[in-house]
């Protein structure tokens, strides 16, 4: 239980995680506390998914341990295949991916339901009712008896994300959800994850686009080479940075954009 | 030599009995074969070893043989092996459906690879118990795009089983040839029996392009 802010919500420390020979994250230690919204920017291989994903309990780790809401999460063993995950605290975190990742054969209503009835045995019209009012939030009310094919990227995107709400999630992991969209559908997802943002919805997001961590942010990390190069409030990371190579980054990315 | 084909006239009951026995034949074998494909292509993707062992080596066998010697080990060495009669029919069914389930066990096997890495990351994001994953994600998408290759399957084991005839089964082809044997017509007559074949397996085949536009539409994400 967390009845101090000031608690961390997530605590990382000394997280190892190799592919292989790859070393991809060569010990990271973060927290970070609840309300706070990180948005993880860096270069290409730098590591950012492969964080979000051992956040997630999808990976195996080689080293370190993470607690979430105090409680112990993940923890490494002996060897990677060992890793000590707790199924129980995964629960409460959410993570909405770059690719689509609806399930094609269940319409958008029945993507929403199917985890709530067969994890938390919650009733189906009581799922149903929640279901469609966060569509409706959502401005997909019409969808709910689409098919994932007969979606645009960017409702895909926001029916993922209405997904992982039905959970009452208390963390959400975005990675890189709006790289895969075509230009125009951008704003109409990142305006959803701004309406969390808003409900105070704890978040590490990954992202690509300056604008959107610069307005979502609460804290900036920037991760290379599987290390955090720099941590800071978004004025400081994006704006004026402490470290070469995140300045160069910034540069770089800022370039390119404009 | 002119063409004749009135003589078929005579012997349309024949043929239609030997056609029914094709079928009746065809249809059995295919849902029994479905069946085992089913549970063998489960068994080659499982984590046990000696099930993946025997699987394997149950589905190479039966791939990698002549179907018509299969039917022969069947229907001869079979009862030998039983110490008991087995009828043609019997027989026949036992043969044919082994090899369909070797046959459709691939068609699982490739589909349920087919299902992305993505999907088995968002069950584990939505904290799906591992049956749920199987039961209502895994199994379906991999059912839904095995049908149209199984579909092929169907056909292809519907114009196989003519083999059944060289063991002395009464099916289309046996009743064929024998009428070719008797009236000494055999261009007519196995121009006719192709034709039976033909106008069942023909519609099969295009209403398999067609499932199969749609499902891959729908699975398209
Ligand atoms: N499943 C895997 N097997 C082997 N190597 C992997 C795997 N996943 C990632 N890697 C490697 O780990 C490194 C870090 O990858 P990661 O996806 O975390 O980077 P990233 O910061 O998210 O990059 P991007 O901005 O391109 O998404 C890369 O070199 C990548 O090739
Ligand atoms: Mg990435």
């Amino acid at each position: 239980m967390i009845d101090r802010a000031t608690d961390p919500l997530v605590s990382v420390s000394g997280l190892q995680k190799a592919y292989g020979a790859l070393q991809v994250l060569q010990g990271i230690d973060l927290t970070m506390k609840p309300g706070e919204r990180l948005v993880v920017i860096g270069p290409s291989g730098g590591g950012k998914s492969t964080l979000l994903r051992v956040m997630m309990g999808l990976e195996n780790i080689n080293g370190g341990s993470i607690t979430f809401a105090g409680k112990p999460y993940i923890h490494a063993g002996a060897k990677p295949a060992k890793t000590a995950i707790d199924f129980q605290v995964r629960r409460s975190i959410g993570m909405v991916f770059q690719h689509y990742t609806l399930f094609p054969h269940l319409n958008v209503l029945q993507n929403l339901i199917l985890a709530p009835c067969k994890v938390r045995g919650e009733k189906k019209s009581a799922a149903t009712e929640r279901a469609n009012a966060l569509l409706t939030r959502f401005g997909l009310g019409q969808k709910a008896t689409a098919f994932p094919s007969q979606l645009s990227g960017g409702q895909k995107q926001r029916v993922a994300i209405a997904r992982a709400l039905m959970l009452d999630p208390k963390l959400m992991l975005f990675d890189e959800v709006t790289s895969a969209l075509d230009p125009e559908l951008v704003g109409e997802v990142e305006q959803v994850i701004l309406q969390l943002a808003r409900q105070d919805m704890p978040m590490m997001i990954v992202t690509h686009d300056m604008w959107f961590a610069k307005n979502i942010a609460s804290r900036v990390l920037f991760c290379a080479g599987g290390v955090i190069v720099e941590d800071g409030p978004p004025e400081q990371v994006l704006g004026a940075p402490k470290e070469e190579r995140t300045k160069d980054f910034i540069d770089r990315v800022f370039h390119i954009r404009q | 030599m002119a063409l004749d084909f009135s003589v078929l006239l005579r012997f349309q009951d024949a043929l239609l009995k030997g056609l029914l026995t094709t079928l009746e034949l065809t249809l059995i074998c295919i849902v029994l074969g479905c069946a085992i494909g089913f549970f063998v292509g489960l068994a080659r993707t499982s984590d046990n070893r000696i099930l993946r062992g025997v699987s394997g080596f149950y589905v190479e066998f039966f791939r990698g043989t002549p179907v018509l010697i299969q039917l022969f080990w069947i229907f001869f060495c079979l009862p030998l092996l039983l110490g008991t009669e087995l009828s043609n029919f019997t027989s026949a069914v036992i043969a044919l459906t082994l090899y369909m389930g070797a046959i459709t066990s691939e068609t699982f096997r490739a589909s349920l690879r087919s299902i992305g890495r993505e999907q088995y990351d968002a069950c584990v994001a939505l904290g799906l118990p591992r049956w749920t994953q199987t039961t209502s994600v895994v199994l379906p998408q991999a059912v839904l795009r095995a049908i149209p290759t199984l579909l092929s399957n169907c056909i292809s084991l519907f114009k196989e089983s003519a083999l059944v005839s060289a063991v002395g089964m009464a099916d289309l082809m046996f009743v064929g040839s024998n009428i070719s044997n008797n009236t000494a017509r055999p261009v007519e007559v196995l121009t006719v029996v192709a034709l039976i074949y033909f106008v069942i397996a023909f519609p099969l085949t295009r209403a398999v392009t067609f499932i199969e536009q749609r499902i891959l539409t729908k699975l398209a994400v």
